[in-house]
């Protein structure tokens, strides 16, 4: 089954789910996607009482940065090796109270920090489509887990692309609401002001369900948002007419990759055919290429100061010391990876006194004129695309991007914006380049969930491109 | 360009409670060249007159929490994870300072 | 050389709310450990601080009393450190915003009333409470989190008079508000005092050093007596004062080193991603500082217009608990100054002042102002009060003991004058004493009639009804 609409239609949880579970463990072998697998017979035992929910049956995978009480949680580091959560997240209520069963806790880059998922304690995820290549992170073992088919939605977090770049390289929906639209409240965090809870589905339609269950106002989170939760899936409208979608040239241009300019030309033809209007976008090429900076700089500072709570005291890997100093830093460096120490000693050294106006500050300013930019850039179109990545999937050996190059700084990293900006932003399959899939990004103004939904359904449909699966041997 | 030696980001890691080997602290010091440059770029930009961004999204909100009661732990589900603790309480080696 | 001291003073105060300043839970005294936390108390990975709006409340409330112009942006800071009593590794607080700003307060000191101004005044949150034994710490986070207020004065006091002056007026404006239980020794008000020298005349400050851990007035006080002696001898001597973290040694009777200050401490502020700012309603604020509750101040005032002596009115005002219990029995009674005798020096011989709101408590404002006005009307004598009193204290109905004791102070005419003619046929020779000028024959008399009827009849009415019987009998 591909869709919740098949899963509900077949309405046998039961067996559903021990397929999902036999499945992951078989694709784990070459995937490594997962970190626990959860036992769901207290859940299937329990599901009568969520009869009638959005995602009634549904077997589904959640990022091992999600809060889930009484199974182990680690956020991809050794230092959480041991955490066993008393609580459970907001989204984990939800999905449960929606009739979901967790059948595993996937993989990620450790707490979240990096895009290639080959930092996760528990060792690289590998692409289905060619296990030579990476899945592309931080949210690697949700993608690879509902781009194999194991599961039709998994649970994901977009910091700075976290989803939306891994989705490109496994041929699948990656949505990223507006911020503050699905609670973070028990989502392990990377950097508060640019978190979001996102997910993978394998169609839009899927995609606008799973928000329907996922979002929502919670005191917990005082950055949540305050409006209602819309029909998004009963006012799906695909229909361009009268639409206006801006082309970000900037990201065209540093892309060298023939074939994905190709399906990038085809999808815009076949979006014009269906009635919509086209326009050129220019954003100011100083700020996007400042976008990566920025991200680092702010990232890194939030995320040091979010993990000073790992100190070996009240949870989590403790190490011996003689002095209190001693069992922290025992702890913690036997805890955190070296990618991780690295990011750390990055982070807090642009939180200084002496730095923090030059960098830390000056970040967040360069932040705003990014967020303008976009601002006008949307303000008189209905959506802005751009091929999600300059290329597939890359092997799991390459280190060969040139930190400095366009292509490096903008075209793999633009979609960051997203986070800055906290608009919603989704990408879904666009093509292959040699049988290996490569996304197309959308994003839209700040709170409108409705129009990328709809406009990414009319790319789908464009595309033809929903319910792609690479099952592993 | 600044360059700083690798026993600078020992020290600065230990700030943080955590070490680097020198190979580590070397790898960074290397590294810190390309980030500086990346930074520079930054500088590039005029921010004069401009406002931090802090959050995403800038509207002023109202709510705050009623002052009830709610969610506690057990004192085991506190304890719960603890590496050490005694008679209800956290341990920890004797903390001087 | 002389010195002028320049004294700045900081106070913490812990908020008297239900839950804690960032979590839904429970502010609590002497409980289990570790059983008033939840994940958000114990910083387990992936929690959110959720503000509590009764805190913001009883801050605006000190603000506004302390003159303070109030920020209606609330805004938080993160203040990082790694110390095993702080679970986040950072400490919510307000650096950059604080809610209150450029207030003072006014001082009694001997030479007339002193203003001391208030830089500022902010929220943040408590830390666990650590427990130091041989090889081990144990720690317990059931006050982490606690809602806290810290007022930062200007270094605007000259000497150890004008600090303690501060402090008790801090204590007091904070205890009258409700907002606090402000004990310095339970740790519900904790100062640092900001001390240093510098020759009289000079505008520069000298190096200050940092005094903690002081949990009574009284150590405030000798502490910094101690301080400055230290200091001037020091500079005396042409040594230079080090700028550090020092305690008072109660033995020692002087200041002890706890830690140098290095620099200083870099604690990277910046702000509170997962707060965003709260903007407080005009009409919130202003209801806020409408019902503010009656201040010393005022309530002193008040006594004075209501007739009570400046010593009584001060000394009322300086025991809230008292003072309310106070105004409580004069709902039942207009004696007002025989009231403030009993609750100033009656009361205190024989129970707690300090805690006449606990449930411990039985004697009652009403029984109390039923006694006062009994022996107003003459229903008991007022030496027949002290034997009432303690009756009271234990719970009983002012009705009940008079009753049950059989005291009714004899006040009927009729009665009192059988007994009187009793006596005065018993007592002859005294009648005679009497028309022979001897005065004490009266006195004697009335003796003899209080001794018939149990000390329950009313002495004045006896003389005078004596009297008249007396004149009567003329020989």
């Amino acid at each position: 089954m591909m869709n919740f609409t098949q899963y509900k239609a077949k309405n046998n949880p039961v067996e559903a789910v021990n397929l999902a579970v036999e499945a992951a463990m078989k694709a784990n072998t070459k995937l490594n996607a997962v970190v626990t697998m959860v036992d769901p017979g207290e859940q299937l035992n329990r599901l009568d009482q969520y009869a009638g929910g959005k995602m009634f049956g549904i077997p589904i995978a959640l990022k091992d940065n999600v809060n889930t009480s009484g199974v182990l949680t680690t956020a991809g580091s050794r230092i959480l090796g041991n955490y066993v959560p008393q609580y459970d997240a907001t989204i984990a209520e939800k999905l449960r109270e929606a009739g979901a069963i967790v059948i595993a806790k996937s993989s990620l880059d450790e707490f979240g920090m990096g895009g290639s998922n080959l930092s996760a304690a528990t060792g690289p995820v590998y692409n289905p489509y060619d296990l030579s290549r990476m899945s592309g992170g931080s949210s690697g073992g949700s993608a690879v887990l509902v781009a194999s088919g194991v599961v039709p939605f998994a649970i994901g977090s977009d910091t700075g692309d976290s989803v939306r770049k891994p989705a490109s390289y496994n041929g699948i929906v990656g949505y990223k609401p507006t911020y503050g639209r699905i609670s973070r409240y028990g989502i392990i965090p990377y950097a508060s002001s640019l978190d979001h809870v996102a997910f993978f589905t394998r169609n839009i339609t899927d995609a606008a369900i799973a928000l329907e269950v996922l979002s929502g106002r919670d005191d917990r989170d005082m950055t949540s948002l305050q409006l209602p939760v819309e029909d998004y899936a009963s006012l799906l409208n695909p229909s361009l007419e009268g639409k206006k979608i801006g082309i970000l040239t900037n990201v065209l241009k540093a892309i060298t990759n023939p074939e994905i300019q190709a399906h990038f030309a085809n999808l815009v033809a076949r979006l014009k055919e269906q009635g919509a209007t086209i326009v050129d976008i220019e954003m100011n090429q100083d700020l996007l290429s400042a976008i990566l900076p920025t991200y680092y700089i702010i990232a890194n500072a939030e995320a040091t100061a979010n993990h000073s709570n790992l100190d070996g005291l009240r949870f989590g890997v403790q190490k011996d010391g003689k002095e209190i100093d001693e069992v922290m830093s025992a702890s913690r460096t036997a805890g955190f990876g070296k990618q991780i120490r690295k990011r750390f000693v990055i982070g807090s050294y642009a939180l200084f006194v002496e730095n923090q106006d030059k960098l830390f500050r000056k970040a967040q300013k360069v932040r705003r004129l990014i967020v303008e930019d976009l601002k006008h850039a949307l303000s008189d179109i209905d959506g802005l695309i751009a091929p999600a990545s300059a290329g597939v999937a890359p092997k799991l050996t390459d280190t060969s991007m040139d930190q400095l190059s366009s292509t490096y700084l903008i075209a793999e990293n633009y979609m960051v914006m997203g986070n800055f900006s906290g608009y919603p932003s989704v990408t879904l399959p666009m093509g292959y380049c040699d049988g290996l899939p490569v996304g197309v990004n959308l994003t839209c103004k700040l709170y409108d969930e409705q129009t990328t939904l709809n406009l990414a359904l009319a790319i789908e449909q464009a595309t033809g491109l929903a319910d792609q699966i690479k099952e592993v041997a | 360009m600044n360059r700083y030696e690798p026993e600078y980001f020992k020290t600065l890691a230990k700030q943080l409670r955590f070490s680097l080997s020198d190979e580590e602290a070397r790898a960074i010091a290397d590294e810190f060249g390309v980030l500086l440059d990346q930074m520079d770029l930054l500088d590039k930009i005029d921010t004069e007159g401009v406002e931090e961004m802090v959050y995403p999204i800038e509207a002023e909100t109202s709510f705050m929490r009623e002052d009830e009661v709610g969610h506690t732990f057990t004192v085991e589900q506190a304890l719960f994870n603890a590496p050490r603790q005694a008679n209800d309480h956290f341990v920890t080696v004797k903390v001087v300072g | 050389m002389n010195y002028e001291t320049v004294i700045g003073i900081e106070i913490h105060c812990e908020l008297k709310t239900a839950t804690k300043m960032f979590s839904p839970a429970p502010v609590t005294f002497a409980k289990r450990p570790n059983s008033c936390v939840n994940e958000i108390d114990l910083a387990h990975p992936g929690t959110l601080p959720s503000l509590n709006k009764n805190a913001v409340k009883q801050a605006i409330k000190a603000c506004a009393v302390l003159n303070l112009e109030i920020d209606p942006l609330v805004r938080f800071d993160r203040k990082n450190y790694y110390y095993p009593d702080l679970a986040k590794g950072y400490q919510i607080t307000q650096q950059f915003h604080p809610i209150g700003k450029d207030g003072h307060v006014s001082i009694p000191t001997s030479t007339g009333e002193k203003i001391v101004r208030i830089n500022r005044l902010h929220m943040e949150e408590d830390t666990a409470k650590q427990f130091h034994y041989n090889t081990e710490t144990w720690i317990d986070y059931n006050r982490a989190g606690t809602p806290l207020v810290e007022i930062v004065s200007e270094p605007d006091m000259r000497n150890a008079e004008e600090a303690v002056a501060y402090v008790e007026k801090l204590r007091s404006i904070l205890y009258y508000l409700g907002v606090s239980d402000v004990k310095m020794e339970e740790g519900s008000l904790r100062c640092d005092i900001n001390i240093s020298l510098r020759p009289v005349g000079s505008e520069a400050y000298g190096v200050k050093t940092e005094i903690k851990n002081l949990n009574s007035l009284n150590n405030i006080k000798v502490a910094i007596e101690a301080e400055i002696k230290r200091q001037s001898e020091l500079l005396d001597k042409g040594e230079a004062v080090e700028q550090a973290t020092r305690r008072y040694d109660d033995v020692a009777k002087t200041t002890i080193l706890m830690r140098k200050k290095e620099g200083s401490v870099d604690y990277k502020y910046f702000p509170e991603p997962n707060i965003p700012p709260i903007r407080l309603s005009k009409e919130w604020v202003d209801e806020i500082i409408a019902t503010l509750p009656e201040l010393p101040e005022a309530r002193k005032e008040r006594y004075l217009s209501i007739g009570l002596s400046e010593y009584d009115a001060t000394v009322l005002t300086q025991n809230k608990d008292l003072s309310d219990f106070y105004d409580e029995i004069l709902k039942h009674t207009d004696q007002t100054k025989i009231a403030a005798n009993w609750c100033i020096s009656e009361l205190p011989a024989v129970l707690d002042t300090q805690h006449l709101a606990s449930a411990k408590n039985k004697l009652t404002p009403k029984n109390l102002a039923d006694m006062i006005n009994g022996i107003k009307t003459g229903t008991i004598s007022s030496k027949q009060a002290k034997d009432v009193l303690p009756h009271l204290i234990q719970g009983e109905n002012f009705e009940d003991v008079v009753n049950r004791l059989g005291l009714k102070q004899v006040s009927d005419t009729g009665e009192l004058l059988r007994v009187i003619v009793d006596t005065l046929d018993e007592q002859a020779q005294s009648v005679v004493d009497f028309h022979n000028g001897k005065d004490r024959a009266l006195g004697f008399l009335v003796g003899q009639v209080m001794k018939k009827t149990k000390g329950q009849a009313n002495p004045a009415l006896t003389s005078s009804l004596i009297t008249e019987e007396l004149m009567k009998r003329k020989p």
